[in-house]
């Protein structure tokens, strides 16, 4: 049985459908990555993870229960954490008071402090800002803070929406190691991204999701070889 | 960026020092003043309160020349009508400056409250009639149904759409009042009661002229609101409206309960509303229906603004003023509107943010980040910081 599973979900705008009967499963353990273009529904499929949008049809079970009909705050506490895209920081809030609210869904207050610790080792950058606010941080700086923040409630499975968009190549490169890091430590990880070339080498399987259906599936090294993949995502001809 | 490498301590110390110093000395007027409170010892801040409240309480016995609404308007009366406009600002900077819930029908509220002390002191009402002073928590309770009421439905909304929705609730509130042969239309309630004591010569205290009275009731209501109102803020409930306010989604996603939250603020709101509605009908001692229109919700709205929204302080003052302008200008009552309108428009253009301007953070750790910016801004290390050594973080 995996960790997260997703049976066939279809999420509508309105009268639009953004997605097409979409089946994904996440192991514990794993980093399974989401690629695809501009509007092809990545982030539709997070947020309806998240339980920020309701779904149409299909379920997502996570540790074998059905967790379609629960809000995004219940989520939180059953161990599904995401850092959205735009990462979603509290900007008037300082960078621990951010992170404090990471701890907003963790039952045993007593390893808070632990959190922090582990939060500030992975991102000492955090630390040296700890009381600066989150809106005058650089973009790199705010999303090492969304990810610690979703990290702070110890989650089972973190959701990265585009945690490389906008970023500086070094700040990607680090981002990423970082992601890796997590994930050897036991953290499931589930990955949206552009930067298909990342994702692909750094995940266990992947899919390919385009116009809101998956197109293709498979694990990071056979999807990084497909031709088809090649040349619609990591640019080689 | 480069977090692997360590800068060394000195280096580190200085190049975090300057950036929250930088960070402190950003150009937002008025950020000297709540510096400066911010570093005042504990028992300072107490003392100049004291003197404020002291200040705000003779307020009405003071007639400044030029600042009195005088000879137009009775200026005990005018304090009273200024304090009762902070009241509804600090109820709906609540709804508005703290959860950030947009709403257009705030008079509502204030219409439930007044006709609560209406039907249940009036002598026009047939209803069982109870002591004035007690009207104050029972439309206080009434107005929180109503607000819970008009929140179910409506707080899944957002944005425009729950403006909307409020703009018509205050409507609806409104026509009622008109509709239902109870609430007696236009003809309305005549003398609303009031709370009990006579002077001297055996005339009510609380009289519908005399303003000193009244004004310091609700002074008195508002002192204690305040204190209620900031303890909540420094609570969870406070973090977790300042988190709904900044990003709903991202407050959700962390496991607060928005929708029971906005309820919260929603109802606090209305409550804060209803009892500024029953004291202005015991002051006024007439309720119909032809007072609760746009007009006042759209005042009420400008008074958080003005004041600066999510700024307890900013609402009473926007509050007061919104009320003070037109009463300073009656005299010339053609254009009181046109220099009220000219002033809103100079004071955004000077000060969008409003008089007070936000919190720039959270109230929890306000105290402790600016000691701590303040031992790191007097570090010695800072004066000799090479410029430069923090810009690589940059991007």
């Amino acid at each position: 049985m995996a960790l997260l599973e997703i049976n066939n979900i279809s999420v509508h705008y309105g009268r639009i459908q953004a997605l097409h009967d979409i089946s994904i499963s996440v192991e514990e353990g794993e980093i399974v990555t989401l690629i695809g273009a501009n509007g092809a529904g990545k982030t539709t499929t997070m947020r309806s993870l998240a339980g920020l949008l309701n779904l149409s049809s299909g379920s997502v079970t996570f540790e074998g229960e059905d967790i379609s009909k629960l809000p995004g705050h219940k989520r939180v506490v059953r161990g599904i954490s995401l850092t959205p895209e735009g990462r979603g920081i509290f900007p008037a809030m300082t960078v621990r008071e951010n992170l404090e609210m990471g701890t907003y869904a963790l039952k045993e207050r007593s390893t808070v402090d632990e959190s922090y610790d582990r939060v500030f080792e992975l991102f000492p950058r955090l630390k040296e800002r700890e009381a600066q606010s989150g809106g005058t941080l650089s973009g790199g700086e705010q999303q090492m803070l969304a990810i610690g923040r979703a990290l702070m409630g110890r989650p089972k499975v973190l959701l990265l929406d585009e945690p490389s968009m906008g970023l500086a190549p070094q700040f990607i490169k680090q981002i990423f190691s970082i992601i890796s890091q997590v994930n050897a430590q036991g953290m499931t990880v589930l990955l949206v991204e552009q930067n298909a070339n990342q994702a692909l080498s750094r995940a266990d399987r992947a899919y390919v999701l385009e116009t809101g259906r998956i197109t293709r599936s498979g694990t990071g090294p056979e999807l990084l070889a497909d031709p088809a993949v090649k040349e619609a995502y990591l640019g080689v001809a | 960026m480069s977090t692997g490498t360590p800068m060394g301590g000195a280096a580190e110390s200085q190049a975090r020092a300057d950036e929250l110093v930088e960070e402190t000395t950003k150009p937002t007027r008025l950020r000297g003043l709540s510096d400066w409170w911010n570093h005042l010892p504990r028992l300072s801040q107490w003392a100049f309160l004291l003197i404020a409240v002291a200040a705000a309480f003779a307020l009405p016995l003071v007639n400044i020349p030029l600042l009195t609404t005088e000879p137009s308007n009775d200026w005990p009366l005018a304090c009273a009508e200024m304090a009762r406009y902070a009241l509804v600002a600090v109820g709906l900077n609540v709804v508005v400056g703290q959860a950030g819930l947009l709403d257009l029908g705030y008079v509502g509220f204030f219409a439930v409250g007044a006709y609560v002390a209406a039907l249940w002191t009036s002598p026009d009402s047939t209803l069982v009639h109870i002591p004035y002073l007690l009207t104050l928590p029972l439309a206080a309770m009434v107005t929180v149904v109503f607000g819970v009421l008009l929140g179910i439905p409506t707080l899944r909304l957002r944005g425009d759409y729950l403006a909307i929705v409020t703009l018509g609730f205050g409507e609806i509130i409104r026509l009622l009042a008109t509709i239902i042969p109870a609430l007696r239309g236009q003809q309305g309630f005549q003398e609303v009661g009031h709370p009990p004591g006579t002077n001297a010569e055996g005339n009510p205290i609380f009289s519908n002229s005399a303003g000193a009275p009244w004004y310091w009731l609700t002074i008195t209501v508002i002192i204690l609101v305040m204190i209620a109102l900031g303890n909540l803020e420094r609570s969870r409930v406070g973090r977790n409206w300042i988190a709904l306010r900044e990003d709903e989604d991202a407050a959700e996603i962390m496991g607060v309960p928005t929708f029971r939250y906005k309820l919260w603020a929603f109802g606090i709101g209305a409550a804060l509303g209803g009892s500024a509605g029953a004291i202005a009908a015991g002051q006024i001692g007439f309720v119909n229906n032809q007072r609760f229109d746009v007009q006042m919700s759209v005042l009420f709205l400008v008074a958080v603004v003005l004041g600066g929204q999510g700024n307890k302080f900013g609402a009473i003052l926007g509050g007061a003023i919104v009320a003070y302008i037109p009463l300073r200008f009656t005299g010339i009552a053609e254009f009181k509107y046109l220099i009220f309108g000219a002033v809103l428009v100079v004071l955004m253009i000077f000060r969008p943010q409003g008089l007070f301007g936000k919190r720039p953070h959270l109230l929890t750790f306000e105290r402790r980040a600016h000691k701590r910016i303040a031992n790191l801004a007097n570090a010695p290390a800072v004066s000799t910081a090479p410029a430069g050594t923090t810009k690589e973080a940059g991007q």
